[in-house]
């Protein structure tokens, strides 16, 4: 069990640079995910952990260990991609099992047929048979040993590459999202295993996906990156609840985070769309910002009141417990969306106008340089936006 | 009713066509192959088994057989380890690998008629630069040491190459124990470069990501990831690469014909040149279709192990 540390870590190729300088540290015992859209560098960063990419500056360190210049297999690390990648000529018994070959075995003792004549070698094979029964067993998957790759199903596929990683004890798992080639239902059965795995096994994992769900639902810390930048470290929730950065605001929650454009005066005074808002900046600079209002913090009002936001409804999105919906708002760009329950929202036809306030205390600003803006504590003798 | 007979108008022509070009004609040279006749005779008899008791009893034919066999057993896993050896070397080269690809690919595209005419003088015994170069060699004192082994204390008379500059370099071709393999080397330097192709195509389609598992994995020389991955994903082409190369190297004919027609005592008398000496120049249509025959039947037993392990063994969806 290890933790892992990464120092202004950069890759460059050629002229284009993926990593811009990462400093992460992974804590012994860590489900660490790597979130971001594709292209952001977390699976480059994941590699550069690996040792399977070498980074371009910077160092990267397993249990205070120096590991730059140190092979992969010699970083104590077990990888599960995303395609598996799984030997397909041998069995699943024998997938398992090549880790600990390669590790336990010598050059001789591999050699096919002549193998068999080093002295020593049937108690070394017994031996990692046994250990290669037990992850089986761990996994529930002793009836697939004898089969191959090609004739299992991809959860079933799924389970034995993590049974390959498993094996070997590692220090920590790296996973490149190992989920995305699974059906959506299965997916989200093996989200719940890998926490569980996660727990029983209290190693450190490193986790890369592009699916926030996985990301929140999870982790014990997500680090946001984007553009070859780490934007934002830290557990779930707060991630979701203190975005620092716009980006992060708009990757993180589905559907997305509500952008409203609004100006600041030299007070800090903040007005968006014609409406005063009940917080102002903490530290006033008259200017652009950005108002972001997670769509479960709008709400519905049945008529007209002061001091309303209002939009056109272009659609009705109902997902049964929840009904989401899409209005068309003068002045913005994107359609706003509203999360309601769908008794609440009963009067409201598409087409028709619907106004809605914004709940206290939930709004996010931020600045034109994306970054978050400290606010004032909710002001009463300022209007209610 | 006109609707039941549609298919016959679909499917008719090319069936026809199927058994007149590629399926009559194995038939008609299977019968004639137990007949005695000669094109441009009016009528022939039926002579039973008599060409293929000629076939394995005669020695000439003894010698047809043998020198096809080595031919391919010389061709075959030679051509077939340079392919896969370029192909790894050039697949991991980062630049150039364009070029090394082009020029191994030169001897495949070009005529092999006209090459052969080119070795043909390069190998001549005594204007030919192979044995002037050869020669050239026993004048440079530590080049003559070092290829006749004299350098470690051995008598360099003998060796090949001491022996040969006191006496003289072989005829090559003119030579019985030296045409097979000179034949066989032209062989191989014109076909490896169509396996090495063939591999690196399926070089493209082995996952990048089993090679980072097995780095993963403990898998650090290339060797232990060659072993690992890239040879037994390599299964698929390695029966296709082998059989043709076999099936090419049965049909060796262009070098024999340009070069030794089949001699000298023929030594270099392959099947496909016996088949063009009895069948075409001396006009024995049944012997030469008898020795048809049989080289069907090698070709149809190299196709019937490939589809073997085609289907069983090198395919693991």
């Amino acid at each position: 069990m290890a933790g892992i540390t990464l120092r202004q870590v950069t890759k460059k190729y050629g002229t284009l640079s993926v990593l811009n300088g990462i400093d992460l540290d992974i804590a012994d015992g860590e489900f660490l995910t790597l979130v971001g859209p594709s292209g952001c560098g977390k699976s480059t960063t994941l590699r550069i952990i690996a040792g399977l990419e070498a980074q371009s500056t910077g160092d990267v360190k397993i249990d205070d260990r120096l590991v730059n210049d140190v092979r992969p297999s010699q970083r104590d690390l077990a990888m599960v991609f995303q395609s598996y990648a799984l030997y397909p000529h041998l069995t699943v018994q024998q997938n398992l099992m090549t880790p600990l070959r390669m590790r336990d075995l010598n050059f001789w003792e591999r050699l096919p047929l002549l193998g068999f004549l080093v002295p020593g070698r049937r108690a070394k094979m017994a031996q990692i048979e046994e250990d290669a029964r037990k992850v089986a067993e761990a996994l529930k998957i002793v009836p697939l040993l004898g089969r191959k790759p090609g004739q299992l199903s991809g959860g079933q596929r799924q389970r034995v590459a993590l049974g390959r990683a498993m094996v070997r004890n590692p220090a920590a798992f790296l996973m490149d999202e190992p989920l995305s080639n699974l059906d959506a239902s299965l997916r989200v059965h093996m989200r719940a295993e890998l926490s569980e795995l996660h727990r029983d096994l209290g190693a450190t994992f490193v986790y890369v996906t592009h699916d926030q769900a996985e990301a929140l639902t999870m982790s014990d810390r997500m680090a946001v990156m984007m553009d070859g930048d780490l934007l934002q470290l830290g557990p779930p929730d707060e991630v979701y609840e203190d975005p620092q950065d716009i980006r992060v605001a708009e990757f993180i929650g589905s559907p997305k985070m509500n952008i409203l454009p609004g100006e600041s005066d030299a007070n800090g005074t903040i007005t968006c769309l014609g409406l005063t808002l009940d917080e102002g900046l903490a530290t006033p600079q008259p200017g652009k910002v950005s108002v972001g209002l997670r769509p479960e913090h709008l709400h519905v009002q049945p008529r007209e009141t002061a001091e309303c936001f209002s939009g056109r409804l272009t659609y009705k999105e109902n997902l049964g417990s929840d009904l989401f919906l899409h209005l068309e708002m003068a002045g913005v760009e994107n359609k706003a969306v509203i999360r309601a329950k769908p008794h609440e929202v009963d009067f409201a036809a598409v087409g028709e106008t619907v106004w809605f306030k914004a709940e206290s205390g939930r709004m996010r600003v931020f600045g034109t340089d994306g970054k978050r803006v400290a606010l004032t504590a909710p002001d009463t003798k300022r209007k209610v936006g | 009713m006109g609707r039941n007979r549609a298919h016959i108008w679909f499917v008719g022509p090319a069936v026809l066509l199927m058994i007149v070009l590629l399926i009559l004609p194995v038939f008609v040279a299977a019968a004639l192959s137990f007949t005695d006749y000669s094109l441009g005779n009016s009528s022939f008899d039926w002579v039973g088994t008599k060409n293929y008791d000629a076939l394995f009893s005669r020695s000439s034919y003894a010698k047809m057989f043998s020198a096809s066999l080595t031919y391919v057993l010389l061709v075959v896993p030679i051509s077939v380890a340079l392919g896969l050896g370029s192909a790894l070397l050039i697949s991991s080269l980062r630049i150039g690998g364009e070029l090394y690809k082009a020029v191994f690919f030169l001897p495949v595209m070009a005529t092999l008629l006209a090459m052969a005419i080119v070795w043909e003088f390069a190998l001549h015994p005594i204007v030919g630069i192979v044995n002037d170069v050869l020669s050239a060699g026993c004048d440079i004192g530590w080049l003559h040491a070092l290829l006749s082994g004299s350098w470690l204390g051995r008598d360099p008379l003998s060796s090949w190459y001491g022996d040969g500059c006191a006496d003289s370099f072989p005829l090559w071709l003119g030579d019985k124990d030296y045409a097979l393999g000179t034949i066989a080397f032209i062989g191989i330097w014109q076909g490896f470069g169509f396996n090495m192709v063939l591999y690196l195509a399926g070089l493209t389609s082995v996952p990048r990501e089993l090679y980072q598992a097995a780095q993963m994995d403990g898998a650090d020389s290339a060797w232990e990831r060659f072993k690992l991955v890239t040879w037994p994903m390599l299964g698929p082409t390695n029966v296709f690469v082998i059989t043709i190369s076999s099936i090419r190297s049965f049909q060796v004919f262009d070098t024999v014909e340009a070069l030794t027609r089949g001699g000298p005592s023929k030594s270099t008398y392959v099947m496909i040149y016996a088949m063009f000496e009895k069948g075409v120049k001396q006009n024995l249509l049944g012997i030469g279709s008898a020795i048809t025959i049989i080289f069907l039947g090698f070709v149809l037993i190299l196709t019937l192990i490939q589809v073997y392990f085609v289907n069983r063994k090198v395919h693991y969806g």
